[in-house]
């Protein structure tokens, strides 16, 4: 089965390696290309691309919020952003704006190949860069207690360690415990890594962190 | 400085005193005058009193004949006494047989139980005082001599003079009671304001206000003087300010179009020339595939470089928001100093809406913040705490633990010239966003750094 796609990038140098990425691989149709947001934008409601690589920084609208109008007009294009910077508050926000994949543009075809099949089959790709394990670990989801989890998910929903104490009906203080013993069995370093790697494990998925409670 | 109010003591004493002396002493003066005349116009009646009863006791003649028509005899009862006042010859009924001019009104006066012999004080129905002495004459029918020296007369223009004296005193004393008063309102009360004033002025920041009406002429000249000279100095260094705020500004917005000029122009170019690598490398026909794979190597490093100078210059992930912002910002000062450094903020801040160049300038200042705490105090946890009140003014709190500094103490210009920029560009970035930045930090207790500003 062939995935179509549709690549998005302001600098042309990019765009054209990507595009080449692209072509080689037999399995996936290249349909078009543009140059900015507004463009990208109109092109994935023609089009109707399997999968849409987007810049995040291009002139106009950029590339999450093409993702959110993607989300929000429910159509089926499964959203990969591409971007220079391997900022994870980009992950979050991408996410966050639908999403599935996230990619530097420095990445190999090989791993821009499984995040384009990925993605396309419904998964959730995240470049390594972004969640990244310090050491090779192995992790079983199971490792992470029931409460944890509660506490790994408001906290990435961006709520402070005394809300979250708040809701659960715990101290501040074991909140904190919690999250060191989180950071520590995923072996991440902050409260977003963690998110990472927990939704790269599926530990928690895409939908319970955009769930709205 | 406080008003020196035993300097009022000192002008009241050195004018009201005298004033209250001379009183003093006309009161003692006109009392021992007046004892004293009393004493010799009470002498005199009597003396007279005595005389003329003797005289009269002695002549038979003036009770067997006519005397009313011959009282030459007696010059007192033509003339009266030397002193002003009258003399009288009176039955043992009351009734004048004989008097002097002046001596009507002995009937008012009269009292049938007159001590005698004795010189008293009485006060007729005018309330004229009179001193009146009474002597028997010795002759069988009986009768008195009256004698009386009357005080009106006596005195005269002196009795109301002696009336209007205190008076006068009092004047006095008043007149310069109000004469310290106005001396004191107008001068001494306006100096010390004025002085006051210039105590509390903080040069180039404060201009005096305009002292109360009233003060005299020269102190007002002093005042709008001294307002010229503050006026001067706020000028000067509102265009120091302005000068530095330029600087901030334009070096800001220089880094942010470095930043913006590097993110899209050798990024993007390393960018495609890693992609160019990657794509040789997948090829078979490569020889030397070490040599690529060193350059692959080499063009990542140039990106991670590339990145770094960006987030340096002005982070582009900046444009996400501010709580997003704050959040990358926190964990990469945690990764990059090794500490833990954390942010508390309700929900609504993430609804705030902040324009990029504030955002990059807060989060300059709690980089340079983190960077004293680890670097200065040896912290090894900052905090960051950021609250929204209901004047939508936004406040951003940093406390570390680490040692702390005595911040009473921080001249922001002895610091500038050591070349510790630091907390003078903070304070200058939250002065450009007209805001107020200050440092609490005391020995062993940490440094708080409350940074607020009006969203």
């Amino acid at each position: 089965m062939t995935v179509k796609i549709l690549l998005a990038d302001d600098h042309p140098l990019t765009r054209s390696g990507i595009a080449e990425f692209v072509k080689r691989e037999e399995t996936f149709k290249l349909v078009a290309e543009a140059e900015d947001g507004a463009k990208a934008w109109e092109l994935i409601q023609e089009l109707k691309p399997d999968v849409a690589l987007l810049d995040i920084r291009m002139p106009g609208i950029d590339g999450v919020t093409v993702a959110q109008k993607v989300k929000n007009e429910g159509l089926n294009t499964a959203i990969v952003m591409l971007t220079s910077y391997d900022a994870q508050q980009y992950v979050i926000a991408s996410l966050r704006a639908g999403a599935r994949g996230f990619v530097l543009k420095t990445v190999s075809p090989k791993e821009l190949t499984t995040a384009i099949n990925t993605v396309a089959k419904g998964g959730l790709y995240l470049d390594p860069e972004v969640a990244s394990v310090m050491g090779e670990q192995d992790f079983i989801p199971e490792q992470l207690s029931v409460r944890e989890r509660e506490v790994l998910l408001l906290a990435a929903k961006g709520l402070s360690s005394k809300e979250v104490a708040r809701r659960l009906f715990i101290s501040e203080r074991t909140v904190q415990t919690h999250l060191a013993s989180i950071y520590d069995k995923l072996g991440s370093r902050n409260k977003t890594e963690a998110l990472l790697l927990a939704l790269k494990y599926g530990v928690v998925t895409l939908e319970e962190l955009l769930e709205d409670d | 400085m406080r008003p020196r109010s035993h300097f009022l003591a000192f002008l009241l004493c050195a004018l009201m005193l005298p004033s209250i002396a001379v009183v003093l002493v006309a009161v003692v003066g006109m009392a021992s005058q007046e004892s004293a005349m009393e004493a010799a116009v009470s002498s005199y009646v009597q003396d007279l009193a005595e005389s003329m009863s003797y005289h009269l006791s002695s002549d038979a003649d003036i009770w067997t004949f006519q005397i009313l028509s011959d009282f030459s005899r007696f010059p007192f009862f033509s003339w009266g006494p030397s002193i002003p006042g009258w003399v009288a010859l009176i039955s043992q009924e009351g009734k004048v047989i004989a008097s002097s001019p002046g001596a009507m009104n002995i009937a008012t006066i009269w009292k049938p139980d007159f001590e005698i012999g004795k010189a008293v004080k009485v006060e007729d129905r005018q309330g004229a005082q009179y001193t009146i002495a009474v002597y028997p004459v010795k002759r069988p029918s009986g009768g008195y001599v009256v004698t009386a020296v009357s005080w009106p007369q006596l005195l005269g223009g002196l009795v109301g003079v002696v009336r209007i004296w205190p008076a006068l005193i009092v004047m006095i004393a008043l007149s310069s009671f109000f004469a310290i008063r106005l001396l004191w309102s107008r001068l001494v009360i306006p100096l010390q304001s004025l002085v006051a004033e210039i105590d509390n002025m903080t040069l180039g920041k404060d201009v005096p206000d305009m002292i109360e009406e009233g003060a005299v002429k020269e102190i007002e000249s002093v005042q709008s003087a001294l307002s010229r000279y503050a006026q001067a100095a706020v000028d000067r260094d509102d265009l120091r300010n302005r000068y530095v705020r330029d600087v901030v500004q334009a070096q800001e917005r220089e880094r942010m179009d470095m930043a913006r000029e590097i993110h899209d122009g050798p990024l993007q170019d390393v960018t495609a020339l890693l992609q160019q690598i990657h794509m040789t490398l997948e090829d078979d026909d490569v020889n030397d595939n070490a040599r690529i794979r060193k350059t692959e190597s080499i063009a990542k490093s140039v990106v991670r470089e590339l990145r770094a100078l960006c987030d340096e210059l002005a982070p582009p992930w900046m444009d996400l928001g501010f709580s997003e912002a704050l959040t990358e910002l926190t964990e990469r000062l945690s990764q990059a100093y090794d500490v833990q450094v954390s942010a508390d903020f309700d929900d609504e801040i993430r609804e705030v809406d902040i324009e990029n160049e504030k955002i990059l300038s807060l989060l300059r200042i709690i980089q340079e913040a983190v960077s004293n705490a680890v670097r200065h105090g040896g912290a090894d946890e900052v905090h960051i705490s950021v609250s929204r009140n209901d004047d939508d003014v936004l406040t951003l709190e940093i406390s570390d633990n680490g040692s702390g500094f005595d911040s009473g103490h921080i001249n922001h210009e002895t610091l500038r010239v050591e070349g510790h920029r630091g907390l003078a560009s903070m304070t200058e970035r939250m002065s450009l966003m007209g805001g107020t930045l200050r440092i609490d930090s005391k020995i062993g207790e940490g440094t708080t750094i409350t940074a607020s500003f009006k969203l």
